[in-house]
């Protein structure tokens, strides 16, 4: 775990990686159909990034390139390192975790062994001692201190959670990877929005404790809003729009046009 | 009553010997979504490698570990060289691969070993003991005990180590097990070992019960199936259960059905396969596909 750094010290990481992930010239498709046409970007170490955009605009698929499910052509480095052209397995070990749409989860497996299983390239066979064994029991704790309602069902098997708590444990699941990079995508898909407001308070959460860095895909453009950093607004394949998300949410002229939604009346908050 | 008992030993005993097949079968299922046609054939191979084994002066015992190893190492080698390349293939290309692959193996054998029968050695004591005043051959008690324990390892192995979890982990949801860092080819590579593995134990040990020839497996492959079916191709604990009903169901009917005696027993794994997908298709265990929307 980081140790704990005050708001400043981490403000001046931020500035000093401002490229901590980052996206140039990124082209990627299935088969014929060409989805993104040249994304450029970048996310700083510790930031919440949202992409925000109508339905087919591409968001989806820019996290499937960053992890590699599907193929992308340009350049995607994450603290230097060419993400692009690896297998979604060595992306994860690089420390990339990605919960993608529809959660994931293992529904067979109990909620702890989903959370182990998240585990696993850390305890794999080759350096499973006690101290990191020890480090994964502490893991799990941490996790059950986010989400408390996983841990009253740990035991119980992850299809017979409700779709918030599958959504809860499909994050946690990525968080004992310990990434280095966060990806979410659709987090509220489906979900109530009292559940989703918890979801990304608890988003919010670990990345003001943990560090990490977040990349979440939303259609629901106030809540991402609330808890991004930055925001790129996405349109059939291409960005037509950055920049820190207060600006973005008070620009609402543009948030209507781009995300066809009202962004000012979220404050009133409740709003579906 | 006597007599019943003694029946139905039997049929636990030749039950053990499909319900091996049978995991062997639903492990399969379980990890790639395949019917492997050829899960009998490669069960036979293993078989061939025991008798060679002993043949050549190892001691049974010693040879059975060896053989598990080489079949261990044979599933492996099957999935990377003959599934892999077809892995995102259609269903029915991969059914076409599998009965391709059973017609391969089972000429192999009958090139390296020919088509005659061969007499493979009978690993247990002969006699047996009394249970009840039904008598239980050792032989019979030993096929069960085997089997046993390998479903006990099994349990073990999926249920208490991190490396079954793992395997759990990619059957569930391949695309999950990836995003987590598992490296899911890997994985099914092993997945096939172990039931190249458990359904090496069945052919050795009903090898002593019928003839060693390469066609020796096709019987028990249909009551296999039989075993799968009625437990639910996706449940290793519903094809031991299956296994077994199949087997006792078998057992019985040769003996008190008189229409079926021994020469219609054939037919029962089929009655039951064909009740099944009328009555229950997801079996006992197995669960009905849900397709979400």
């Amino acid at each position: 775990m980081t140790e704990p750094t005050t708001d400043s010290a981490e403000a001046a990481r931020a500035e000093a990686e401002p490229d901590f992930l980052k996206v140039a010239g990124l082209h990627a498709g299935y088969g014929q159909a060409r989805v993104l046409q040249g994304l450029d970007f970048s996310v700083a170490r510790g930031e919440v990034c949202a992409i925000l955009g109508p339905n087919g605009a591409g968001k989806t698929t820019t996290l499937r390139a960053l992890c590699g499910m599907v193929r992308g052509r340009g350049s995607v480095t994450l603290n230097g390192t060419e993400l692009l052209g690896r297998s979604p397995e060595q992306t994860a070990r690089l420390g990339v975790a990605h919960v993608p749409e529809g959660r994931g989860t293992f529904n067979d497996l109990t909620v702890e062994e989903n959370l182990r299983v998240g585990a696993h390239v850390r305890t794999g066979r080759w350096r499973r001692g006690s101290a990191e064994r020890a480090a994964v029991a502490a893991d799990l704790e941490r996790i059950y201190d986010y989400f408390p309602k996983l841990r009253q069902r740990s035991r119980q098997a992850a299809g017979s959670l409700s779709g918030g708590e599958q959504q809860m444990l499909a994050i946690g699941r990525a968080l004992m990877l310990r990434p280095a990079l966060l990806l979410l995508d659709e987090p509220s898909l489906g979900l109530a929005p009292l559940v989703t407001r918890e979801l990304f308070e608890i988003v919010r959460a670990v990345n003001e404790e943990e560090r990490t860095t977040v990349v979440v895909v939303e259609q629901n453009a106030q809540l991402a809003l609330d808890v991004a950093h930055r925001a790129h607004v996405l349109e059939a394949g291409r960005l037509v729009l950055s920049g820190p998300s207060r600006e973005i949410r008070e620009d609402g002229q543009v948030a209507e046009v781009y995300l066809g939604v009202s962004v000012r009346s979220g404050k009133d908050g409740g709003a579906p | 009553m006597t007599e019943l008992l003694q029946q139905v030993v039997e049929g636990v005993g030749s039950g053990a010997v499909y319900a091996s097949l049978a995991l062997a079968l639903v492990l399969i299922h379980r990890f790639t979504g395949i019917v492997n046609f050829a899960q009998g054939e490669l069960a036979m191979i293993s078989t061939y490698v025991a008798w060679q084994l002993v043949a050549s002066g190892m001691s049974f015992w010693l040879a059975l570990p060896v053989t598990l190893a080489v079949s261990f190492a044979g599933g492996m080698l099957v999935e990377r060289i003959v599934i892999r390349p077809v892995r995102n293939a259609p269903e029915l290309t991969m059914v076409i691969v599998t009965v391709g692959l059973f017609i391969f193996v089972n000429a192999m054998a009958g090139l390296i070993w020919s088509f005659t029968v061969k007499d493979f050695p009978q690993p247990f004591p002969d006699g047996g003991i009394d249970l009840a005043g039904a008598r239980v051959d050792w032989s019979t008690l030993g096929i069960i005990a085997v089997v046993a324990a390998v479903m006990g390892l099994l349990y073990l192995l999926f249920q208490h180590t991190s490396a079954g979890l793992v395997m759990r982990a990619v059957a569930c949801n391949p695309a999950s097990a990836r995003l987590s860092g598992i490296r899911v080819g890997r994985v099914l590579m092993l997945g096939w070992g172990l039931a190249a593995t458990v359904g090496a134990v069945s052919g050795v040990l009903v090898a002593p019960l019928l003839f060693l020839e390469p066609n020796m497996m096709g019987g028990v492959l249909i009551y296999a199936f039989a075993a799968a079916t009625l437990g639910g191709f996706d449940s290793p604990v519903g094809a031991v259960v299956g296994g077994l009903c199949v087997g006792v169901a078998e057992t019985l009917a040769g003996a008190y059905v008189d229409v079926v005696g021994a020469d219609l027993k054939v037919g029962v794994p089929l009655v039951i396969i064909l009740a099944v997908l009328l009555v229950r298709p997801q079996g006992l265990f197995g669960r009905a596909a849900v397709e979400r929307a």
